[in-house]
C-alpha cells in the first residue's frame, strides 16, 4: 500500500521535476484587459515623512497557526530559506524518501507555519503513509471544494517556484533591459512575471552578478498596468523610490515596502494612471502568496523582502519588471548601445558647444519635464546651456536602461558635472528611437 | 552452586534491547504466573466497570510491586477509563521510560493524547510503538488514523480553512491488556524468544499450583500452544469435532465448504462495507474471541464506532485462500480497507467454525 502511494506521488512530483527548460522560447501570457475600475484600496503613507507612526497599527492577538510560538516572527530566518527546504523535501520525494521528506516537512511545517504550500505538502506526505498520494494536494474531496481556489492558487505556486528553480538563467548572462550600470547602481532586481520571479544583482567592477532569486506574486489580473485600480502589475523600467517606516504600514504589508516611480515618464506619455506600486512583504498569515495576488504589487515573503531592504539604495537600485526577461551576454547588450552612445555623446558636446537651438534639436516634439512642454522647458535648458559658458560637461556614473516594447527606449542617468565644478546634478533622461535617430522625450533632475 | 537458568539459555539474543525484553518478559512470566489472580481480578473489575475497586485493587498490589509493569498498566487503563487522562498519561509515560520495549504503553498514550487533540504527541508516540514492534497491528491502524488527522490539519492550515469542522476526531484503539493474544504472529521477532524462557521457568513454578493457564501465560505462548490448551472453548470444540471423514468425501466436501466459507467471508465483507452492524456482528460467532481480551460488549461498541463513524467504507478482498479442516476453517486473503480518506492493505486471517450450515468467525487476525 505504501509503495503504491510513494510510487504515485514520486510520478507527479516526476513530472514537476523533470519539466523541459522552457527558458528561451517566449509563450506570451495573453492576458485579457480587465476593465475594472477599483478605487486602490491601499493606505498609502507619506513617503518622505519617516515616523508617521500610526496607532492604528494594532497588531491584535492573532490565532496561532501551530503550536503557540510567543516570540516574535522568527526573523532569524535567512532569505529564500523555506523554498530550498522546500525544494530539498520534493527531490527526496523524488527519490522515493517519503520517509525523510516526511521528517524534513514536519521540521519545516514548524518553522514556517504560515507557509500553505509546504502545509500542503506536509498533508500530502503525512497521507501518503496511509493511502495512495496521486497528485500535488491530495486532499479530500469536501476539502478541494471548499478550499478549490486556494488550492489551485498553491498547485500553480508549487510550479512555478519549481519552474524557476529547474530553468535557470544561463551563466554569465544578465537580462537584456541592463545595458550598462554604474558604480553608483550596486544592485539591480529584475522581475519575470511569467515565472513569478524576482531576480536580486549585484553590481561590481567585474559586472552584474545574480545573488538571489525569488518567489513573487504579481496583480490579480495580471501584468501590463494601465488604469488606476486594474488590478496589474506595470511593465517597464523602474527605480525604488523610498523604503517606507514598516511602523506606518499595515500588517498586510509585512516587513516593509518599497515603493518603486510608477507611472514613470513612458508610462505618463502613453496616458496610463495608477500609483502605488510597491515592493512589499506578506501578512502574518501568509507567508507567500499566490501567484496573482496582489492589486499590482510586487509581493515577496517577509525574508527575502528583508534583503531587499537591507541591500537596495533608494532612487539609485533599478527595478526591471518584464514579461519575459531575456537573458544576454553582457557584451552582445552594449554593442547594440553602441549607436544610442554616440547621441548621448552628441547631446553632451551640444550643450558644451553653447548652441542652445542645436541643443533643443535632441528633444522630442512631444517633450515633457513633468508638467512642462518642450515650448515652457526651452527656458531652463536655454539658462543651463549659458551657464555652461563653453566649458566641457562630464557624464558621471552612467547608467542605461533598456526598454523595448511596442517603443525601443532608453532610460540614461547621469551626473552631469561641469569642468572646474566639485559636483553637478543628478539627471535622468527617456530617450525613444525614431528610425536610426534617438531623441529626448523627458528629462528631470532626481538628486 | 548453579541455580540460575537463565545464563545458560540456549537463546542468543542479538541485541541489548532484546536482552531487556527477555528480562522484562521473564520477570513479568514469573511474577504473572504467581498473581496471575491478581491481575484476573483487576481486569474483571475494570469490565465490569467497578473502577475504584479495581484502582484500589491495583494500588495496593503495587504497594508491594511498585516496578511490575502489567498491574502499572492496568492501572492505566483504570485511570484511562475514569477519565483521569492526565494520571493516565503519566503512568504510561513512566512505563515507556521503564520499559522502553514495550509498545502497548506507547499505543495507550497515543490514544490519551487524541483524546487531548495533541496529536504530534500521538504520532511520536505510535511510531515509537512501531520502532519497538514493527508488527503491531493495532499500532499501525491508529498511526493511520493520526496520520489522517495531522493531514487533514495542515490542509486545513495549507488552504486556510478551520480545522475544527473539517474532520471528525480519529477513534484510536486502546489497548487493554499487555501482550495480548491478537498479537500472535505479529510479533515474530520478540514473541518467540520470549516464551522460551517462559515455558522454560513454567514446569518449575508450576509444580506447586495447579496450573489454571493465566490469561498473561497463554497470551505469550505461540498460538499453537494456545489452540492445545484445554481452556480455550474453540479448540475444544475443534477436538470433538475432529473425527476425519473417509478419504473420498473429503474432496466433496472440502468444496462444498470451501464455497459456504467462501459466502460467509464474503457476507462478512459486504456487511462492514455496507455499515450493516447486525450482518456485521452476526458473521461472528458466540465463542469469538475479540482482540486484546476485550469483552464482547465493548468490542462490538469498538467496531460500531469505528464502522458507523465512517461516511463510506469499501472492502476489496483478494487473494483468498481457504483451508477447511473438519469444522473448522481458515481463511486468509488480501484486504484493501477504504474509510472516507484512509486506505489500508492488509493481510488478514479469519478463522471460522462451521454453526449448522454456516460458518461464523472465532478469531480475526492481521498481518502474517
Amino acid at each position: 500500500m505504501k509503495r503504491t502511494s510513494v510510487f504515485l506521488f514520486v510520478m507527479v512530483l516526476g513530472i514537476l521535476l523533470t519539466l523541459q527548460p522552457a527558458w528561451s522560447s517566449t509563450q506570451k501570457q495573453a492576458k485579457q484587459k480587465s476593465t475594472h475600475k477599483v478605487t486602490h484600496v491601499k493606505t498609502k503613507p507619506q513617503a518622505k515623512t519617516k515616523a508617521t507612526k500610526r496607532s492604528t497599527r494594532a497588531v491584535a492577538t492573532r490565532p496561532p497557526l501551530a503550536s503557540p510560538p510567543p516570540v516574535a516572527e522568527p526573523i532569524l530566518t535567512r532569505d529564500g530559506e523555506a523554498e530550498a527546504r522546500l525544494v530539498e523535501i520534493y527531490t527526496l520525494v523524488g527519490h522515493g524518501k517519503t520517509r525523510d521528506a516526511l521528517a524534513r516537512a514536519d521540521k519545516l511545517v514548524i518553522d514556517y507555519p504560515n507557509f500553505q504550500l509546504a502545509q500542503l505538502v506536509h498533508g500530502d506526505l503525512l497521507s501518503s503513509q496511509v493511502r495512495p498520494v496521486r497528485m500535488l494536494g491530495d486532499v479530500p474531496d469536501t476539502v478541494a471544494q471548499a478550499g478549490a481556489l486556494t488550492l489551485a492558487n498553491l498547485r500553480e505556486e508549487s510550479q512555478v517556484r519549481l519552474k524557476a528553480l529547474r530553468e535557470r538563467p544561463p551563466a554569465g548572462t544578465i537580462p537584456s533591459q541592463f545595458v550598462a550600470l554604474s558604480p553608483a547602481n550596486q544592485h539591480a532586481i529584475a522581475v519575470d512575471a511569467s515565472r513569478s520571479r524576482l531576480y536580486l544583482f549585484e553590481n561590481s567592477r567585474s559586472g552584474l552578478k545574480l545573488v538571489a532569486d525569488y518567489y513573487v506574486s504579481v496583480g490579480k489580473s495580471g501584468i501590463e498596468k494601465t488604469l488606476e485600480g486594474d488590478q496589474r502589475t506595470p511593465l517597464g523600467v523602474y527605480f525604488i523610490t523610498s523604503s517606507l517606516d514598516p511602523n506606518s504600514l499595515k500588517e498586510f504589508y509585512g516587513l516593509g515596502a518599497l515603493p518603486i516611480n510608477y507611472p514613470n515618464p513612458l508610462d505618463i506619455k502613453r496616458g496610463k494612471t495608477g500609483s502605488g506600486i510597491w515592493l512589499h512583504g506578506t501578512p502574518p498569515d501568509q507567508f507567500s502568496r499566490a501567484p496573482r495576488a496582489s492589486d499590482g504589487c510586487v509581493v515577496l515573503s517577509n525574508p527575502d523582502l528583508e534583503r531587499l531592504l537591507r541591500t537596495v539604495r533608494i532612487r539609485t537600485t533599478p527595478v526591471v519588471i518584464a514579461q519575459h526577461l531575456n537573458w544576454v551576454r553582457p557584451d552582445n547588450v552594449t554593442k547594440e548601445s553602441r549607436s544610442f552612445e554616440s547621441y548621448l555623446s552628441a547631446w553632451r558636446l551640444a550643450k558644451t558647444g553653447g548652441d542652445a537651438e542645436h541643443v533643443l534639436g535632441f528633444y522630442d516634439p512631444q517633450f515633457k519635464s513633468h508638467d512642462l512642454t518642450l515650448a515652457q522647458w526651452a527656458p531652463t535648458l536655454r539658462k543651463e546651456v549659458s551657464r555652461v559658458r563653453g566649458r566641457k560637461i562630464e557624464l558621471k556614473d552612467v547608467s542605461y536602461l533598456r526598454w523595448t516594447d511596442t517603443a525601443d527606449t532608453m532610460v540614461v542617468t547621469f551626473g552631469e558635472v561641469i569642468q572646474g565644478m566639485q559636483s553637478g546634478p543628478v539627471k535622468r533622461q527617456f530617450w525613444v528611437r525614431q528610425g536610426q535617430h534617438w531623441k529626448i522625450f523627458f528629462e528631470g533632475v532626481i538628486g | 552452586m548453579m541455580l540460575v537458568p537463565t545464563f545458560t539459555s540456549p537463546l542468543q539474543p542479538r541485541s541489548v534491547r532484546q536482552i531487556v525484553r527477555l528480562m522484562a518478559l521473564s520477570a513479568l512470566m514469573t511474577v504473572s504466573l504467581a498473581h496471575a489472580d491478581d491481575y484476573s481480578e483487576v481486569n474483571q473489575l475494570i469490565r465490569s466497570g467497578k473502577l475504584p475497586a479495581a484502582l484500589a485493587k491495583a494500588d495496593s498490589y503495587l504497594a508491594g510491586k511498585p516496578r511490575d509493569p502489567q498491574m502499572r498498566f492496568l492501572k492505566g487503563v483504570i485511570q484511562t477509563e475514569s477519565g483521569k487522562a492526565t494520571d493516565a498519561v503519566t503512568t504510561f509515560v513512566k512505563l515507556t521510560e521503564d520499559f522502553p520495549e514495550l509498545p502497548e504503553p506507547y499505543n495507550n498514550l497515543a490514544v490519551l493524547y487524541a483524546g487531548q487533540s495533541q496529536f504530534d504527541k500521538a504520532r511520536a508516540a505510535l511510531e515509537m510503538a512501531i520502532r519497538t514492534n514493527p508488527s503491531y497491528a493495532t499500532a499501525h491502524e491508529n498511526l493511520g488514523d493520526v496520520y489522517a488527522k495531522l493531514a487533514s490539519q495542515s490542509y486545513s492550515k495549507a488552504l486556510q480553512l478551520d480545522s475544527n469542522n473539517t474532520a471528525v476526531q480519529p477513534k484510536l484503539a486502546l489497548i487493554r491488556d499487555l501482550f495480548s493474544p491478537t498479537v500472535k504472529g505479529t510479533r515474530p521477532a520478540t514473541v518467540p524468544v520470549a516464551a522460551a524462557p517462559g515455558t522454560a521457568v513454567a514446569p518449575t513454578k508450576a509444580a506447586t499450583p495447579p496450573a489454571a493457564p493465566a490469561p498473561v501465560m497463554a497470551a505469550a505462548v505461540p498460538a499453537t500452544a494456545a489452540a492445545s490448551a484445554p481452556a480455550s472453548p474453540a479448540s475444544a470444540k475443534v477436538a470433538t469435532a475432529a473425527p476425519t471423514p473417509p478419504a473420498q468425501v473429503v474432496t466433496a466436501v472440502t468444496t462444498v465448504n470451501d464455497k459456504n466459507v467462501e459466502a460467509a467471508v464474503n457476507a462478512w465483507a459486504t456487511a462492514w462495507a455496507a455499515k450493516d452492524m447486525t450482518g456485521y456482528l452476526a458473521a461472528y460467532g458466540k465463542d469469538f474471541e475479540p482482540p486484546s481480551k476485550q469483552p464482547r460488549k465493548a468490542w462490538e461498541a469498538d467496531r460500531r464506532a469505528r464502522i458507523v463513524g465512517k461516511d463510506r467504507i469499501s472492502l476489496k478482498l483478494s487473494n483468498l485462500d481457504i483451508q477447511v479442516n473438519g469444522n473448522k476453517a481458515t481463511a486468509k486473503f488480501r484486504q484493501e480497507y477504504k474509510a472516507d480518506a484512509l486506505v489500508v492493505a492488509s493481510r488478514k486471517t479469519l478463522e471460522l467454525i462451521r454453526s449448522g450450515e454456516s460458518w461464523v468467525i472465532v478469531r480475526e487476525s492481521t498481518g502474517g
